[in-house]
């Protein structure tokens, strides 16, 4: 990494902590999550309750015995890893629409924009600030989500599985926020306009079943929701991470862009 | 270590609003030039595509005969630009966005503390250097500004409108700083204020409606015929064109 990009990081960084939204989100993130865990948990706990004491053996089930269905990984770290991916879809537009938005509106990018930075300097700086907010806020959040592989014995790959996952779904929600935010000038139409794309983009599946196959195909692979499920569930493919970095790749291309094409407004 | 500037032909539209029109200047190495003119003139529009931060719509401008266009990054390290109206990082101190403007600019270790220093004693910054700077006054701020420009000894200094809303004494602290500047650097330096061009420049050119209307040498400058009288002439003459 050149010491340009490091220098204009560490200014990224600085910025990114100057301001309370930051540690809000920080924070709420960890509550929510905790909350949500705990919900799951209980829920959880309350149906093992009511098959092991009256057993439902009317409903299929010998009294006494467990359904093979109802299990950590299906009642709690499944919905868990779910409630954090549309966490991470609530969250993440709040940290993005300033990044590009701010420069603008306070005349700052001309001071960057004369200096002997390179555009894809400082819009590499701009992404690996936000793509390491995401990795924080997931290490942060990591404990519960743990807690759930490590009682549910699901072993250390399994929630590696899962948060490699979320930190793509994460980098991608980010790119698709910093790109709404270095095509506006205002923060609160970058964080909208990258709220109703991240969730469209998260789940097409109601559209799926209104077109023919081949259509509903390219929108399955399109879609965020079904490359994240394959992580939960433990399976990482090199596709789904191609699809998550491509969707980086496309937000960061069009940042780059959108500051070239203002230089020839 | 100063830089020439060749500026041929430049034409820069916003739509169908011409903001320059055909501009062609040259200017020696460390010769201190002055572009005045009413606003809307075309004056900061020039000086946004000198530092590379906007492309003309047609034409070039070379800084020691490299072309802003097709390198803009190669001209941008010889140049210090100060903005018009300080655009500056308001949660930072004074000494780390010294710092930081040093590190961008390709400044490291000690050269780049040595930088830094130099700056806040060149400036008079001591008394603020930690204090942030969105709690600044307008002629700290301004300082700031002009401070970070000249971190890295630029061949070419930009300056737009460097003494708006500083207070009498401000001014002429500033003016004695810029007016120190020539020779070992070029100095662009863009104003409305008539005197302190009369004051600091050695040549000074009148833009009018995106158009230059007229070059004051440094004798026309020396001789006391006043910028005033040039500026109302041409700027009525382009009122009776229209």
């Amino acid at each position: 990494m050149s010491w340009r990009i490091w220098t204009l990081l560490r200014k990224e960084l600085r910025s990114l902590f100057s301001t309370p939204i930051a540690y809000v989100v920080l924070t709420a993130s960890v509550s929510v999550t905790a909350v949500l865990f705990f919900d799951h948990l209980v829920r959880f706990n309350r149906l093992l309750f009511v098959f092991h004491s009256e057993g439902i053996g009317a409903g299929g089930f010998d009294s006494g015995t467990i359904p093979r269905q109802l299990n950590l990984l299906e009642e709690v770290f499944i919905p868990l890893s779910q409630d954090v991916s549309l966490m991470l879809l609530l969250v993440i537009p709040l940290i993005t629409m300033r990044v590009f938005a701010e420069e603008k509106t306070q005349g700052t990018d001309e001071l960057l924009l004369t200096t002997p930075l390179r555009t894809w300097e400082i819009g590499a700086a701009k992404y690996l600030v936000a793509w390491s907010f995401v990795a924080l806020l997931l290490a942060m959040t990591a404990l519960y989500p743990a807690v759930a592989v490590r009682q549910a014995q699901l072993g250390l790959p399994h929630l590696l599985a899962l948060y490699l996952g979320q930190l793509g779904f994460g980098i991608a929600v980010a790119s698709i926020g910093l790109a709404c935010s270095s095509l506006s000038r205002n923060q609160v139409v970058a964080a909208v306009v990258a709220y109703a794309l991240s969730f469209i983009l998260y789940d097409f599946h109601w559209l799926s079943t209104l077109v023919s196959q081949p259509f509903a195909r390219v929108l399955e692979e399109v879609e965020l929701q079904s490359h994240l499920e394959a992580f939960a569930r433990g399976v990482v493919q090199l596709r789904h991470g191609v699809y998550f970095l491509g969707i980086g790749a496309i937000g960061f291309t069009i940042s780059v862009g959108s500051i070239e094409l203002g230089r020839a407004r | 270590m100063s830089a020439q500037i060749e500026a041929r032909n430049v034409t820069k539209q916003f739509g169908d609003q011409v903001a320059l029109r055909d501009f062609s200047v040259d200017v020696a190495p460390g010769e201190i030039f002055g572009l005045i003119g009413p606003n809307g003139a075309g004056k900061t529009t020039f000086l946004r595509i000198l530092t590379g931060y906007w492309l003309p719509t047609s034409g070039d401008v070379r800084v020691d005969g490299t072309s802003v266009v097709k390198e803009p990054h190669a001209v941008r390290k010889r140049i210090g630009y100060a903005p018009e109206q300080p655009k500056l990082y308001s949660d930072h101190r004074v000494d780390s966005f010294l710092r930081l403007m040093a590190e961008l600019r390709g400044l490291r270790g000690v050269a780049r503390q040595d930088a830094v220093e130099r700056a806040i004693e060149r400036f008079d910054l001591e008394e603020v250097r930690t204090r942030r700077i969105g709690v600044l006054s307008k002629g700290f701020r301004q300082r700031v500004s002009l401070a970070q420009a000249l971190l890295h000894e630029p061949a070419l200094l930009v300056i737009d409108e460097p003494t708006v809303g500083l207070d009498p004494a401000q001014q002429i602290a500033l003016r004695r700083i810029i007016q120190g500047l020539g020779g070992d650097h070029t100095v662009l330096l863009c104003t409305h204020q008539l005197g302190e061009a009369e004051a600091c420049c050695d040549r000074v050119l009148l833009l009018v409606g995106g158009r230059p209307r007229r070059i004051a040498t440094a004798q026309e400058l020396a001789s006391g015929k006043h910028l005033e009288e040039l500026f109302l002439a041409e700027t009525n003459d382009s009122e009776a064109d229209a």
